[in-house]
């Protein structure tokens, strides 16, 4: 039984211990948001990625997923009382909402060519947008509004932070697994195939259409939880949640990381994220740091054209260049011998 | 029927911008297959050249026409830096030019600082016509004028001149044209250039009517461009006209009885061509959707 399990998955359980030990050893308030931030916005690059990276469909309004999510759970626990069975159903209605969105935004446009969908996408994000403004008395518009989370039993509250950690890291992880099982599956198989060459796919005798829209419905479905996992860890919801940039940092996180890859965009998460971080601090020094968008914006560019694999693929491509080339020595030796 | 009247010039303007957009990147889709996302970018910029150089000048032809050469300008760069190096990638080409639409409006607020412009008319724009219980703002005519003399110059070019034969045949069936010795890169080039200056004298056009200026007009026409796009069919100059006027129309309209509707039904026409007529109101041949 152990030894049909990969060895990657391995040291990506190892890894995932050490971020479970992580916050005993450095528990500073600051860093821990941080690296909750790293996993919600983990798992949104990771939807972001199933939908680029593996079937090859580009999303421009990603964030719509993320802040139907974001305010479902607010919009729930704010009007109904802040119970954990309130949570649960402020979950599902997110979970609900964002398969329902995604799934008519892919028979609408997913037939058609990539660039539909990112026009559709786009548009329709724009249209949240402008509800989240316009609806005042249930999303108090541009305000944003807070609300309170469940309180957990006894000495738990006092440790409310570490315990968002450890729900989001738990989700992140399991999100992992489930979604890696899904790439392996025949499903998945379809999907990379359809990626390299739709009108093969076709011919082969599958229907393309119900592949794409499922596979829109799960990206649209696990984005929307990373937005009930970002409310939950800010205890807030504002419009920001429907913004292009929300978009663009998923955009950004699964090409930096490495598209098509799952890990990937985690890693990216986590870079972007720090960099974030870091370079808000550096305003002081000098007013470039303040547009920060232009760095990433030039850096975003510059990453698709010359480094389209990402950190992540190109360290895949190199190893398994390395272990090509080992092989073939091994070949060649073995023929000598031969000989 | 003065209101009427009104709010259906009020939308004709808005649509005839739209179109100013909306037509370059129809081309260019037609011609390239490229989709260019940074489109809306230079309506903004457009916009803000405009007001800067009518600040200078206090010359309006003068600040149309600097709007018009900065549009040419980055359409030559944007074509140099972004889109060749992705020629013939659809993923990577529709990422880019996300990402340099990004930069544009950025770097809008980098060189003309943060905040947003105030845009003022020349006098002799200002004011409005009276025709009986009608009155008829003089820049809004103006804008109609512009836009339908425009639509006229691109129409001529296309069915009666050589170079608009090629751009014809190009977006029907590029490879054929290639083949009878024809640059179609530079042809593309061309087109891509002209497309740029049409969007950006439409923001500079629109920042004066408005009466501001700011960084972000370029996602939200350029959006609004996409929409007309799609229900006009890609790759048709006709067809971007009418949806742009319908979209501005049923914008104008709905903005004034239910104004938080406005984009809604925008959308909603945009799904009902997608359900029933995906290939759009005008479809070109030679130009596939699928």
């Amino acid at each position: 039984m152990i030894k049909t399990i990969q060895k990657s998955t391995w040291i990506y359980i190892a890894v995932a211990f050490m971020l479970v030990l992580l916050p005993f050893f450095k528990d500073e308030r600051w860093f821990l948001f941080l690296m909750i931030q790293v996993f919600t916005f983990g798992i949104f690059a990771m939807s972001y990625d199933l939908l680029l990276g593996y079937t090859g469909i580009v999303s421009f309004g990603h964030a719509m997923f993320f802040g139907l999510g974001a305010y479902s759970i607010g919009i729930t626990l704010n009007f109904l009382e802040s119970t954990f069975m309130n949570l649960f159903l402020g979950i599902l209605l997110a979970l609900v909402l964002g398969g329902i969105v995604a799934f008519f935004a892919g028979i609408l446009t997913l037939r058609l060519k990539s660039h539909y969908y990112a026009m559709l996408t786009l548009a329709l994000a724009s249209l949240f947008l402008v509800l989240a403004e316009k609806w005042r008395s249930v999303t108090r518009g541009s305000d944003g509004f807070t609300f309170r989370i469940p309180e957990l039993p006894g000495p738990l509250q006092d440790h409310r932070n570490l315990v968002v950690y450890m729900f989001c890291l738990v989700s992140m992880v399991l999100i992992f697994f489930g979604l890696r099982r899904l790439t392996e599956s025949p499903l998945g198989k379809i999907l990379v195939a359809i990626r390299e060459n739709e009108g093969r796919v076709e011919s082969l005798g599958f229907r393309i259409m119900p592949y794409k829209v499922i596979i829109s419905v799960v990206s649209g479905v696990v984005a929307s939880f990373a937005g009930v996992l970002y409310a939950i860890s800010i205890r807030f919801v504002g419009t920001n949640v429907f913004g292009i940039d929300v978009t663009l940092d998923a955009l950004l996180m699964t090409i930096i990381g490495g598209v098509g890859t799952l890990v990937g965009p985690i890693i990216g998460a986590g870079i972007i994220e720090f960099a974030h971080h870091y370079l808000s601090d550096l305003s002081d020094v000098h007013w470039i740091f303040e547009r920060w968008i232009i760095l990433f914006g030039i850096v975003y560019i510059l990453a698709v054209i010359f480094f389209p694999a990402g950190i992540v693929g190109t360290l895949w491509h190199k190893l398994a260049k390395r272990k090509h080339k080992k092989q073939e020595m091994k070949q060649k030796t073995s023929d000598k011998l031969a000989s | 029927m003065d209101l009427f009247l009104n709010l259906a010039i009020n939308g004709i303007a808005t649509g005839m911008l739209i179109f100013l957009i909306a037509c370059g990147l129809t081309l260019i889709f037609g011609l390239m297959d490229v989709l260019n996302f940074a489109h809306g970018g230079l309506f903004a910029w457009g916009a803000f050249v405009g007001v800067w150089a009518y600040g200078i000048t206090q010359s309006f032809i003068l600040s149309m026409l600097a709007a018009v050469i900065a549009g040419l300008l980055l359409g030559l760069i944007t074509e140099y830096l972004i889109i060749k190096p992705v020629y013939g990638n659809h993923i990577q080409q529709i990422l880019i030019t996300l990402g340099f639409m990004l930069v544009l409006s950025e770097l809008i607020k980098v060189v003309f600082g943060p905040n947003i412009l105030a845009a003022s008319k020349p006098p002799y724009l200002d004011g409005s016509w009276e025709f009986g219980d009608v009155t008829v703002i003089k820049y809004r005519a103006l804008i109609i004028v512009v836009g339908l003399l425009l639509f006229l110059v691109i129409m001529a070019v296309l069915k009666f001149t050589k170079i608009g034969l090629i751009v014809r045949a190009g977006v029907m069936n590029k490879e054929m044209v290639q083949a009878l010795g024809i640059n179609i890169r530079l042809v593309f080039i061309g087109v891509f250039m002209v497309g740029s200056a049409l969007a950006a004298l439409g923001g500079a056009l629109f920042a004066p009517s408005s009466g501001v200026a700011y960084a972000e007009m370029g996602m939200e026409f350029g959006i609004f461009a996409f929409i007309v796009v799609i229900i006009g069919g890609m790759g048709s100059v006709p067809g971007s006209l009418v949806a742009a006027l319908l979209v501005g129309l049923s914008n104008g309209f709905m903005a004034y009885y239910y104004s938080d509707l406005a984009m809604a039904v925008t959308m909603i026409l945009m799904f009902i061509v997608l359900i029933f007529r995906p290939e759009g109101l005008f479809r070109v041949s030679g130009v596939s959707n699928k």
